[in-house]
C-alpha cells in the first residue's frame, strides 16, 4: 500500500508539473524592413508634449518611445530621446487637475497651471549634447524640417523668431536643419508625423492672426518641403510610416466649450431679449429703420453671441454680434470667468452693449471649411507620397473618425472628449499615454500591413491616462 | 455651462461578472472522481445524494458516512493577439468538500442528508494585467444542503428526491481607470432552493441505468456591498460605499448514464450530463447609488452543453480498486463574450483513482482528476478584449467512508 501511494504521489506530480498551460507564442518578424536605427520626426505629437508641455514623463511615454521599444522585438535599436529631466516642463503651463473656485464660487475639478518650477530660460535651450532619435518639434510645420538654422539660439531673439527653443536643444549645429540631423544618423527606418502645424496655428488663434505664421500653409509650399523630406529620408533606402493628419476641428480644443452653451433661466431670457430690443432701437436710430438681430432667447440653453466679422452694417464694433450657428466651434482657450460671469457670450450688464465672444475665440463655419479643406490637400498629397514611395501609411485621419463615436481596448472605453475620453491631455489637442500607444499600435499596424512584419502591439492598459488627484484642497 | 461632466466617464461595471461558468465542480464524491466523474448510474453509497438520490435505497449497510475534500490548483495563461503580451492567473487552491450520511428507515427507504459544494472558483490574475478593468479576481462558492428520500419501488426500480438549500457568496474585484490603484469590490451572500430527483433501474444484476436532474437554482443577491476605491477628487462624484443587487443562475443539470459489470472485476460506466447553461443570457447589476451610471446588464450568451463522461473501476484484490476515466466538457461560453473572470474553454479530463477497504467498514478513496483546457481564440466583444487563452487544472482527492 505504501509504495502504491508513494507511486500515485510521484505519477501526481510529474502529471501537474507538465501541465503548465503554455499558449502558441507570437513570433515577431521584421518582414522587408530594417529597424535597426529608427529615427522619429514630427511636431509636438512626435516629441511627447502633453497638458501643455514638455515634460519628463509624458515624453518617456511618446508615441515614438512606445514604437522603439516594440521595435526591439524585430531587431530594432536604443532610441534617444532629448530628455527634459523634470516633470513640471521645459517651460511654464503645464496643466494639471484639480479641484478650484471659479468665478461663481463653484468648487469644481478642472484644469489648472501647475505652480511647480519648470528649467525655464536660459537653461531649457541649453544643448543636451548627444545626438537624438526623436525629432519632434513642438510648433513645427512641414517646412521647419527642412528650414537651415532652425535650431540657432541667435534666430530666438529676432522678432519673429525664426529659431525653436525645442530644436536647439539638441540641433547638432546652428546651421543644420531638423532633417539635415535625421540624416546624420543613417536611418534605416523612420516615421514622419508633420503637417498638423500648418493648420493648427490658423485654427488656435480662432482663424484671426493671419500674419505669416498663423496662416495656412499653401498646399505648393507644403508639397515642396513634404516632398523634399521623403525624398532626403529615403534617399539611402530607409523605409518609413508617414501619418496623415486628423480634422482637428474635432479634437476636445475645439469640441469642449460648447456653442449652445449659454444657459438663460426665465428671468434672464426675457432680459436678455429686452437688452437686445433696445440695441436693436439703438441701430434703427443710426440710419438702420429696418435692422433687427431676429435673436429669440429662451429659457434653457442658446447659442452664444460671438463677434460678427461679416457685420452689414456700419455700428460699433461691440454692436456687430450674432447668435453662433450649432457647428460653429468655440476654443479652449476662452476665458472662462468672462464666459461665466463678465457676460462675455450674450450682454456686458456693466457697459449695457453686446458682448460677443471674439472671433479669436471662435472658429465660424468659413474658417472650419478652410481647415477642413487645407487638411484633405494636404493629406491627398501624403497619400500620394505614401504609395510613390512604398511607405505605410498611418491613417491617423481614421483613426480619429473612429474616435467620434467611441473606440473600446480591453474594457478601457475612448473617445475624443475632454478629459473623460482618455485619448487627449489636459491641454485639448496633445494625447495622454494611452492615446500615445493607441497611436503607436495603429504605426504597428500600417506598418506590418506594408512591409509585411510582426511586429507585437503594445498593450494600451499598461500606459496612464488622465491621473485624477487623491485629494481635495480646502475652499478658499 | 457645465465645462465638462465627469459622470460619463464612470461608465465602470459594464461587464462585471460573477458565474464561474463552465466551472461546476461535480467533484461530489471520491469514487466518482477516479471514474471520469461518472456516477449517475453507479450505486455509490451515501453519495448517491448529489449524483443520483434514485440510488441511494441501495445502500449496503444501515448506516453510511462519507466525507472527502478535493484540491483545485487551476491555472490560466492569456495571451495578447498581435502582441507578445502575456498573463497567468496566481489562483489560490480551491478546496470544495462533501460530506454525506445516509441510513435505512425501513429496507425500502433511505434518508440522508448531503453537505456539497458544486459550483465554485477562484480566479486571480495580476493586478496590473491588461485585463483589469473586466476582472482582478473572482472567489465564487456555494454551499448546498440537500435533505434526501430514496424509496426502492421495485428489486430493481428506486427512485429518490433532495431538497437543495443553497448558500452563495461572491466577492470580486475589478479596476477603475482613474489612477493606476482604483478599483470596485463587490462582494455579497445569497441564497435559494433548489432540488434534486433522480431514478435507478437495474435491467440486469450487472447493468444499471441511472438519470438524474438538478434543477436551475437562481440566486438572488440582494444588498451586496460596493466598495470604490478611488481618487479623493472623485468622491463626491461617486459613491463610495454602495449596494448593489444582481442575479446569477446555477444551471440545471440533466444526468442519463449506464454502468456494466463487464467482468466481476471490470466496472465500465458512461454517461452524458446535459448542462442548461442557455439560462445564462446576461449578467445584470443594479445598483442604489448612482444607479443611472452604474447599472448595467452584461450579455454572456451561454449555451447548453453536452458531457460525454466514461469511468472504468478494476478489482485488483478484495481489497483494492483503480479507476480511471475521461470526459470532454464543451465550453458553454460564447466566443464573442467570452470574459477572463469565467475561462471555460472545452476541456479534456482525465481522472484516476484508487480505493482501499483496510477493513469492512472502513473506505479510503484517493482520486486525481488532471484537466486540460484546449487553447482558443477568444474575445469579450463589449471590452474589445481579445486574446488566446489556456487553462489547466490538477485536482488530487480524498475520501473516507464508514459503513457499518
Amino acid at each position: 500500500m505504501k509504495i502504491q501511494a508513494l507511486y500515485s504521489i510521484f505519477f501526481f506530480s510529474v502529471l501537474m508539473g507538465a501541465c503548465e498551460p503554455k499558449t502558441e507564442e507570437f513570433a515577431p518578424s521584421r518582414g522587408e524592413a530594417d529597424f535597426y536605427h529608427y529615427v522619429a520626426l514630427g511636431n509636438s505629437l512626435t516629441s511627447g508634449y502633453a497638458d501643455g508641455a514638455l515634460y519628463k514623463s509624458a515624453q518617456a511615454m511618446s508615441y515614438p518611445a512606445i514604437l522603439s521599444e516594440q521595435l526591439k522585438k524585430v531587431g530594432g535599436g536604443n532610441f534617444t530621446q532629448p530628455v527634459v529631466d523634470n516633470e513640471d516642463g521645459l517651460f511654464a503651463g503645464k496643466l494639471f487637475l484639480d479641484y478650484s473656485l471659479d468665478c461663481n464660487g463653484e468648487f469644481s475639478l478642472s484644469p489648472v497651471i501647475s505652480s511647480g518650477n519648470p528649467i525655464g530660460y536660459p537653461l531649457a535651450i541649453r544643448p543636451v549634447g548627444y545626438s537624438v532619435d526623436n525629432f519632434g518639434v513642438p510648433g513645427a510645420k512641414v517646412a521647419h524640417l527642412i528650414f537651415p538654422g532652425y535650431g540657432n539660439p541667435q534666430r530666438l531673439q529676432q522678432n519673429p523668431p525664426t529659431a525653436n527653443p525645442y530644436f536647439v536643444r539638441f540641433a547638432s549645429d546652428t546651421g543644420t536643419s531638423v532633417l539635415a540631423d535625421a540624416m546624420k544618423q543613417n536611418p534605416t527606418f523612420f516615421t514622419l508625423w508633420i503637417g498638423n502645424n500648418d493648420v493648427l496655428g490658423y485654427a488656435t488663434s480662432g482663424g484671426e492672426n493671419n500674419t505669416a505664421d498663423e496662416s495656412i500653409t499653401l498646399e505648393g509650399n507644403f508639397h515642396f518641403a513634404y516632398e523634399t523630406l521623403i525624398n532626403t529620408l529615403t534617399s539611402n533606402g530607409a523605409k518609413g510610416a508617414l501619418a496623415n493628419i486628423p480634422d482637428i476641428t474635432s479634437i476636445p480644443f475645439f469640441n469642449t466649450v460648447p456653442t449652445m452653451g449659454l444657459y438663460l433661466d426665465e428671468n434672464s431670457a426675457s432680459s436678455l431679449n429686452q437688452a437686445y430690443h433696445q440695441v436693436e432701437i439703438f441701430i434703427q436710430s443710426l440710419g438702420y429703420p429696418d435692422f433687427g438681430y431676429g435673436f429669440q432667447f429662451k429659457t434653457g440653453y442658446n447659442a452664444f453671441i460671438i463677434e460678427d466679422r461679416n457685420f452689414p452694417y456700419q455700428v460699433p464694433k461691440a454692436l456687430r454680434v450674432r447668435q453662433a450657428k450649432p457647428d460653429e466651434l468655440i476654443l479652449f482657450t476662452i476665458p472662462q470667468d468672462s464666459l461665466k460671469c463678465g457676460g462675455m457670450g450674450s450682454y456686458n450688464i456693466e457697459k449695457q452693449r453686446p458682448y460677443g465672444i471674439p472671433q479669436q475665440f471662435v472658429l465660424d463655419e468659413e474658417e472650419i471649411a478652410q481647415i477642413q479643406n487645407a487638411v484633405k490637400r494636404y493629406n491627398a498629397i501624403i497619400n500620394e507620397l505614401a504609395i510613390q514611395k512604398n511607405l505605410a501609411l498611418v491613417d491617423v485621419a481614421n483613426l480619429l473618425q473612429q474616435a467620434k463615436s467611441g473606440i473600446t481596448y480591453d474594457g478601457l472605453n475612448f473617445d475624443i472628449k475632454y478629459i473623460s475620453g482618455g485619448i487627449f491631455s489636459l491641454d485639448g489637442i496633445h494625447l495622454t499615454p494611452q492615446g500615445a500607444a493607441i497611436v503607436a499600435n495603429y504605426f504597428i499596424e500600417a506598418i506590418n500591413k506594408q512591409y509585411k512584419a510582426s511586429i507585437p502591439k503594445t498593450e494600451i492598459t499598461q500606459y496612464p491616462g488622465i491621473k485624477y488627484p487623491e485629494t481635495i484642497p480646502l475652499k478658499k | 455651462m457645465k465645462k465638462f461632466s465627469l459622470l460619463f466617464i464612470i461608465l465602470i461595471t459594464s461587464s462585471i461578472g460573477l458565474l464561474a461558468g463552465g466551472y461546476q465542480v461535480r467533484l461530489q464524491g471520491a469514487r466518482q472522481s477516479g471514474m471520469g466523474l461518472t456516477g449517475t448510474s453507479l450505486i455509490s453509497g451515501a453519495s448517491d445524494i448529489f449524483y443520483n438520490p434514485g440510488s441511494l435505497s441501495f445502500l449496503s449497510k444501515k448506516f453510511e458516512f462519507t466525507a472527502g475534500t478535493n484540491a483545485i490548483f487551476s491555472k490560466i495563461e492569456f495571451r495578447s493577439l498581435e502582441s507578445d503580451y502575456v498573463a497567468k492567473t496566481n489562483n489560490p487552491v480551491s478546496l470544495p468538500f462533501f460530506f454525506y450520511g445516509a441510513g435505512k428507515i425501513t429496507d425500502k427507504i433511505t434518508a440522508g442528508l448531503g453537505i456539497y459544494t458544486p459550483y465554485g472558483s477562484k480566479t486571480d490574475w495580476p493586478d496590473d494585467w491588461s485585463g483589469r478593468f473586466l476582472i482582478q479576481n473572482i472567489a465564487l462558492s456555494s454551499i448546498y444542503f440537500q435533505p434526501s428520500i430514496s424509496f426502492q419501488i421495485l428489486d430493481n426500480l428506486s427512485i429518490g428526491a433532495g431538497l437543495a438549500y443553497v448558500m452563495g457568496s461572491v466577492d470580486l474585484q475589478r479596476a477603475l481607470p482613474y489612477n493606476d490603484r482604483s478599483f470596485v469590490k463587490l462582494n455579497g451572500n445569497a441564497s435559494a432552493f433548489g432540488f434534486n430527483i433522480g431514478v435507478l433501474f437495474k435491467p440486469a444484476e450487472s447493468m444499471h441505468i441511472g438519470i438524474d436532474y438538478r434543477s436551475k437554482i437562481e440566486v438572488k443577491l440582494d444588498d451586496g456591498d460596493a466598495n470604490f476605491r478611488i481618487p479623493a477628487s472623485l468622491v463626491s462624484i461617486i459613491t463610495i460605499e454602495n449596494k448593489f443587487s444582481s442575479s446569477l443562475p446555477l444551471p440545471a443539470n440533466l444526468d442519463c448514464g449506464l454502468s456494466w459489470q463487464i467482468t466481476q472485476k471490470l466496472l465500465f460506466s458512461f454517461e452524458i450530463n446535459w448542462v442548461l447553461w442557455n439560462c445564462y443570457d446576461s449578467l445584470t447589476f443594479t445598483f442604489i447609488e448612482n444607479g443611472d451610471m452604474l447599472n448595467s446588464i452584461n450579455p454572456r450568451l451561454y449555451s447548453n452543453s453536452i458531457i460525454p463522461r466514461f469511468g472504468l473501476e478494476y478489482r485488483i484484490q478484495p481489497k483494492l480498486k483503480i479507476r480511471t476515466g475521461a470526459y470532454y466538457d464543451n465550453s458553454p461560453a460564447n466566443d464573442e463574450y467570452f470574459t477572463p473572470e469565467t475561462v471555460t474553454l472545452n476541456t479534456l479530463g482525465f481522472t484516476f483513482g484508487l480505493s482501499y477497504h483496510p477493513i469492512e467498514n472502513l473506505n479510503f478513496d484517493f482520486s486525481f482528476v488532471q484537466l486540460m483546457g484546449i487553447e482558443g481564440e477568444k474575445k469579450y466583444s463589449p471590452g474589445n478584449f481579445a486574446g488566446k487563452y489556456r487553462s489547466s487544472a490538477s485536482i488530487p482527492g480524498i475520501g473516507i467512508s464508514y459503513s457499518f
